[in-house]
C-alpha cells in the first residue's frame, strides 16, 4: 500500500534516465561543435548537415526505400493472412513457422546471404543464370534501391503479418456475408468490404513497417553501400566512422530529423491501432468463418506460400552454410563440393577478435535479457496493476525507444556515455541495449499480468500471506510464460544487435553483429559465413532452452481467467 | 466473531465525479450467523465486504472484528489482509491455475508454515467436508464451476477463519447448479456455526441463506432483518419492492386498530397490519404479494380487502400463471394456480387477508 507509489517513481526515474537522457544528450550535441565543446551553442552543425547538396538525394532514396519495403511488407502480409484466415489452402502450420522463425535469423545474415545470392560480380545466383541461359551479363543487381527493398520488405514480413493476421481473424465475418447476400462476388466483397474494413491494420503495418526501415542499418549497410546507394542511417553512420574525423555533431543534427519523423509515424501508428478497436467490429461469437474453397488454385497458391517461406527461412541458412565451407565464391557443383572444409571456421575460432565479440554477445545477451526482464516485471506491474496516472506516464515512457532508431540513439547515448567512465566498456552497451529494446521485454509480460486476475491475488493475500509471498509463490509462477518469452525476444535481440553498437561498440567491446559488419566490408564471405551460422546456433540454442525450462518451471502455460 | 462497523465511508471519484460507495455505515453482524448483504449492483455491498477483509481501505470510520481493531482512520489502524485470519470466497472463486486441488486448498496452511503432516490432515478433512475427496492431485484448471466453488470454499475453511465471507460465489453458476449449491452452502455453514458474510444482488439466494439481511442502496443500509421479517413486514418501500414481488397501492392511513390500521386508497379502504405503528392520517403504502391474492370468478361475500375486477393479462410461467387484473386504476398482480378457468378479459373477485399485507411509511408528496 504505501511501497507503490515509491515504486512508480523509482521506475519513472529509471525508464526517464533510459529513454530521455539519450534524446537530451542527442539535442545538446546537436548544437555543439565537438565532444569537446559540449554546452557551447552552436547552429554550425544543422548548417552543415542541412546545406549538404548530396541530402536532397538521400532523403529521396530513404522515402524510395521505406515506402517501397512497406508495401511489399505489407502486400505479402495480407497475402499470406489471407491465405491462412480465409481459404482452405494446406498445410496452414506453416503461417505459424513463417511469423516467427524469421525473427530467429539476423537481420544482417538475411541481408548477407541475399548479397551472396544476387550480387553482380559473383553471386551464386547470377552466376547460375548466366550459365544456364549463356547471358554475358548478372540479370540481378542486388547492390541497388530495389535490392534493398526487397531484402528489407521481407525482413519485415513477419511483424507486418503479426498486425494483419489477428485483425483480418478478428473481423466480423457477417459483414462479408452480408455483401455476398446483397449479390457481390468474392473479389468484390474483397474489394469494397474487406479491404476497407481491414484499413486501420493495413494503415498501421505500414506504418511500422516504414519506422522500421528507417531505423533499419544492416540492410543499407551491405546491400545499399557497396552500391554507393545512402539513405539516413548510413549517411548518419559515415559521418561518424570515416576515419580520424568523426563527426558526432552533425550525425547528431542528421539524428534529430529522424528521431522526428519516427516519433511522429509511431504516434500516428498508436493512434491508428486506437482508432482500429472501434472499427474492426470483433465478434465474440465462437464460430468459424465459412473458408473460400480455393478449388484447383489451393495447390498452386500453396506453391507460392511455400516459395516465400523457402526465401524467408531456408535459403538464408543454406546460402551462408554453403558460402562457410567453399574456400571463394563459386557456383555449387562437383568441383564446389569436393573443394568443401571447415577452414573458415577453423579461422573463425582461431581470431581473437571475432571470440571476443562472439563472448562479448553472448554475456549481454544472457546478462542484459535477465536485467531487461527483471525490469520489465516491475514496469508491467505497475502498468497494468497500479493504473494511477503515474502508472500512465511510466507507460508512454517506456514505449518511447520503440520509436527510436537504433543509429540515432546510439549517437545520442555516445554523447553521454563521452563524458562518464561507462565509455567503451561493457556497461555502455548494456544501458543502450536495454534502453532502446525495454517495449520487447514489456509487452509480453503485460499481457500475462492483464490474464492474472486481481481475484488471484487477493486470495492469496486472505489466505494468509504477505504481499512478497503472494508475488513469490502466486504471481511468479503465472508469469513465467510471459518472462520467457520476454526474455527470449530480448536475448534474441541483444545476440543480434547491430544498429546501436556500430556506434557504441569500441575495440574491446566488440560484439558479433558488427564484427560480421567488418567482415562484409572486408568481402571475408567465408569468415563471416562460419560466424553467422554460429551465431545462429547460439540465438536457437537459447531459444530452445529456455522454453523448455520455462515448460518445466510452470505447470500450466495459460492462466485460465 | 461478532463485526462491529462504525461510520464507515469510502468514497469514489469516477470522472471528476464523487461516488459514496460507502457512507457512513453503521453496523453489527452478529457471531455465528449467516449474514447477507444484499442490494441491486452499485450499491456498496461488495466495497463494504472488501473493507472488512481488508483488500480495501475505507476513508473514515472504524471495523472491529472480535475485540480487535482492523481498521481505524482515527487510531490510525490498518490491519493488513493476511492478519486478519478470515476466509474469503470470490466470485471468480479465484483457484489458482498453476497449482493442484491440494496446493490451493493448503495454502492458507503452507503460508502459515505448519507441519506437513498436519496441513495433510486438515486439507483432507476440508476436502472431505465439501465433499471433494479424491480430488487432491486434480490440476486446478480441470475442474467444473461447482467444483472450483467447492475447491474455493474448502480453502477458505481450511485454517479455521474466525469470519468467512462470501462475494457473489453462485453468481457464476448455471440456474441448476445455483440451487443445489445455495442448498448445500446453508448445510455447510449451519453446521459449522461460524460467522458469515454473504454478498449478493439475488434476493432469493439472500432469503434462502440467511439468519440475517441487510439490504443495502446507494451506499447506505436501509433495513436490517430476518428473511420473514423484510419479506413480511418491512419497513421500508424501496426494500419491499426489492425483497420480491409486491403491490403496492398509495393512500392515507384513516383509522388505527390495534395491530391493524385502515388506508383509503384511490380503489376504496383496505386494512392491513400497521406493523410500524403508523398514525392516523399520514400518507403510507399498502403491500401485498402476489402470492397472497386470492381469487374467484363469482361475486363473494361482504368483508374486509374485497374488489372486483377485470383479468387484464394472463401469462403462463410453468409452475403457475402470473395474472395481472385491473380493478379501477390500480393494477394487482397475482399467482394463478393453472387449474383455474379464468381467460383473459373475465370479470374476477380478488380478496386477501389484513394479515397477509402490511402497511409502509412514504413520503408525503411521492
Amino acid at each position: 500500500m504505501i511501497r507503490k507509489p515509491t515504486l512508480t517513481t523509482t521506475l519513472i526515474i529509471i525508464v526517464g534516465f533510459l529513454t530521455v537522457c539519450p534524446v537530451v544528450m542527442l539535442l545538446f550535441g546537436s548544437f555543439s561543435e565537438g565532444f569537446g565543446t559540449f554546452g557551447t551553442f552552436t547552429t554550425a552543425k544543422y548548417v552543415e548537415a542541412y546545406t549538404d547538396p548530396a541530402l536532397f538525394e538521400i532523403l529521396w532514396n530513404t522515402v524510395i526505400f521505406t515506402f517501397g519495403s512497406a508495401v511489399l511488407a505489407t502486400g505479402l502480409a495480407l497475402f499470406l493472412a489471407y491465405m491462412n484466415t480465409r481459404t482452405n489452402i494446406p498445410f496452414k502450420g506453416l503461417f505459424g513457422v513463417i511469423s516467427i522463425v524469421p525473427m530467429m535469423i539476423p537481420h544482417i545474415l538475411f541481408a548477407v546471404s541475399w548479397v551472396l545470392l544476387l550480387n553482380p560480380s559473383n553471386g551464386i545466383l547470377n552466376r547460375l543464370l548466366m550459365d544456364v541461359l549463356q547471358l554475358k551479363a548478372a540479370p540481378f543487381n542486388v547492390y541497388s534501391l530495389s535490392g534493398m527493398i526487397l531484402v528489407e520488405g521481407l525482413l519485415d514480413l513477419p511483424i507486418a503479418y503479426l498486425i494483419i493476421a489477428p485483425a483480418m481473424s478478428a473481423f466480423d465475418i457477417a459483414l462479408e456475408e452480408s455483401s455476398k447476400v446483397c449479390g457481390a462476388s468474392t473479389l468484390r466483397t474483397l474489394m469494397r468490404v474487406t479491404l476497407p474494413v481491414l484499413r486501420p491494420a493495413i494503415l498501421a503495418s505500414a506504418i511500422l513497417v516504414v519506422v522500421r526501415s528507417l531505423a533499419s542499418f544492416a540492410v543499407p549497410s551491405v546491400v545499399g553501400m557497396p552500391g554507393r546507394i545512402y539513405v539516413l542511417a548510413t549517411h548518419i553512420y559515415r559521418s561518424i566512422s570515416t576515419g580520424f574525423s568523426a563527426d558526432y555533431g552533425k550525425a547528431a543534427a542528421l539524428g534529430m530529423s529522424a528521431l522526428a519523423a519516427s516519433i511522429t509515424l509511431i504516434y500516428l501508428y498508436r493512434y491508428l491501432t486506437a482508432e482500429s478497436g472501434k472499427f474492426v467490429t470483433i465478434s465474440s461469437r465462437g464460430f468459424k468463418p465459412t473458408l473460400i474453397d480455393l478449388k484447383g488454385r489451393r495447390y498452386p497458391l500453396f506453391a507460392v506460400v511455400g516459395l516465400i517461406s523457402f526465401v524467408l527461412i531456408v535459403l538464408p541458412v543454406v546460402v551462408l552454410f554453403y558460402t562457410s565451407l567453399v574456400p571463394y565464391s563459386m557456383v555449387p557443383s562437383a568441383k564446389a563440393f569436393s573443394m568443401m572444409s571447415f577452414r573458415h571456421w577453423a579461422d573463425v575460432l582461431k581470431d581473437p577478435i571475432s571470440v571476443l565479440s562472439l563472448k562479448n554477445s553472448l554475456t549481454l545477451g544472457v546478462f542484459g535479457a535477465t536485467l531487461g526482464v527483471a525490469l520489465a516485471i516491475l514496469i508491467a506491474y505497475v502498468i497494468v496493476k497500479v493504473r494511477t496516472p503515474a502508472a500512465g506516464a511510466l507507460e508512454s515512457l517506456s514505449f518511447l525507444s520503440f520509436s527510436f532508431p537504433g543509429i540515432v540513439i546510439g549517437v545520442g547515448f555516445m554523447w553521454f556515455f563521452v563524458r562518464t567512465p561507462l565509455y567503451s566498456t561493457m556497461w555502455a552497451l548494456l544501458i543502450g541495449y536495454i534502453a532502446t529494446y525495454l517495449p520487447y521485454g514489456i509487452r509480453p509480460l503485460s499481457s500475462a499480468f492483464i490474464q492474472i486476475h486481481s481475484h488471484l491475488e487477493e486470495s492469496s493475500r486472505v489466505c494468509g500471506a504477505s504481499p512478497f509471498q503472494t508475488l513469490r509463490r502466486i504471481v511468479i509462477p503465472l508469469l513465467i510464460p510471459g518472462i520467457v518469452s520476454g526474455w527470449i525476444l530480448m536475448a534474441t535481440m541483444f545476440l543480434r544487435e547491430l544498429t546501436l553498437s556500430v556506434v557504441l561498440s569500441r575495440p574491446g567491446t566488440e560484439v558479433l553483429a558488427v564484427q560480421i559488419l567488418r567482415f562484409a566490408e572486408d568481402g571475408l564471405w567465408g569468415k563471416l559465413s562460419a560466424l553467422g551460422i554460429i551465431m545462429i546456433g547460439i540465438s536457437s540454442t537459447l531459444v530452445l532452452g529456455v522454453t523448455y525450462l520455462g515448460k518445466r518451471l510452470s505447470k500450466v502455460a495459460i492462466v485460465d481467467r | 466473531m461478532e463485526i462491529k462497523i462504525k461510520g464507515l465511508t469510502r468514497n469514489y471519484y469516477s470522472d471528476g465525479r464523487l461516488i459514496k460507495a460507502l457512507d457512513r455505515v453503521d453496523l453489527t453482524i452478529p457471531a455465528n450467523q449467516i449474514f447477507t448483504l444484499l442490494g441491486p449492483s452499485g450499491c456498496g455491498k461488495t466495497t463494504l465486504l472488501r473493507c472488512i477483509v481488508g483488500l480495501e481501505s475505507p476513508d473514515e470510520g472504524e471495523i472491529i472484528i472480535g475485540d480487535e481493531i482492523v481498521w481505524s482512520r482515527e487510531k490510525n489502524i490498518f490491519v493488513p489482509p493476511e492478519n486478519r485470519g478470515l476466509g474469503m470466497v470470490f466470485q471468480t472463486y479465484a483457484i489458482w491455475p498453476h497449482m493442484n486441488v491440494f496446493e490451493n486448498v493448503a495454502y492458507p496452511l503452507t503460508t502459515r508454515k505448519l507441519a506437513k503432516d498436519e496441513v495433510r490432515a486438515k486439507v483432507t478433512k476440508a476436502l472431505k467436508f465439501v465433499q471433494l475427496e479424491g480430488f487432491e492431485t486434480r490440476p486446478a484448471t480441470k475442474l467444473s464451476g461447482g467444483q472450483q466453488q467447492r475447491v474455493a470454499l474448502a480453502r477458505a475453511l481450511v485454517a479455521e477463519p474466525k469470519v468467512i465471507l462470501f462475494d457473489e460465489p453462485l453468481s457464476n453458476l448455471d440456474a441448476k447448479l445455483r440451487e443445489e449449491t445455495r442448498k448445500e452452502l446453508r448445510h455447510f455453514l449451519t453446521e459449522l456455526q461460524i460467522t458469515a458474510v454473504y454478498v449478493t444482488h439475488d434476493r432469493i439466494e439472500a432469503l434462502a441463506l440467511s439468519d440475517q439481511v441487510a439490504i443495502m442502496r446507494s451506499g447506505r443500509i436501509v433495513e436490517i432483518g430476518d428473511p420473514k421479517q423484510v419479506y413480511f413486514n418491512s419497513g421500508n418501500q424501496f426494500v419491499a419492492d426489492f425483497i420480491g414481488r409486491a403491490n403496492l397501492i398509495k393512500g392515507r392511513i384513516t383509522s388505527v386498530n390495534g395491530q391493524y390500521a385502515v388506508i383509503d386508497t384511490e380503489i376504496g379502504p383496505i386494512r392491513g397490519l400497521n406493523s410500524q405503528k403508523l398514525e392516523c392520517d399520514t400518507a403510507a403504502a399498502l403491500c401485498v404479494r402476489p402470492e397472497f391474492i386470492s381469487l374467484a370468478d363469482k361475486p363473494v361475500g361482504e368483508g374486509d380487502n374485497i374488489f372486483r375486477g377485470r383479468m387484464e393479462t394472463l401469462v403462463f410461467i410453468g409452475e403457475a400463471y402470473e395474472g395481472d387484473i385491473r380493478v379501477g386504476d390500480q393494477l394487482f398482480t397475482t399467482t394463478v394456480s393453472p387449474t383455474v378457468q379464468i381467460v383473459e378479459g373475465n370479470e374476477v373477485s380478488i380478496s386477501f387477508n389484513p394479515d397477509h399485507c402490511f402497511l409502509l411509511p412514504v413520503a408525503e408528496d411521492s
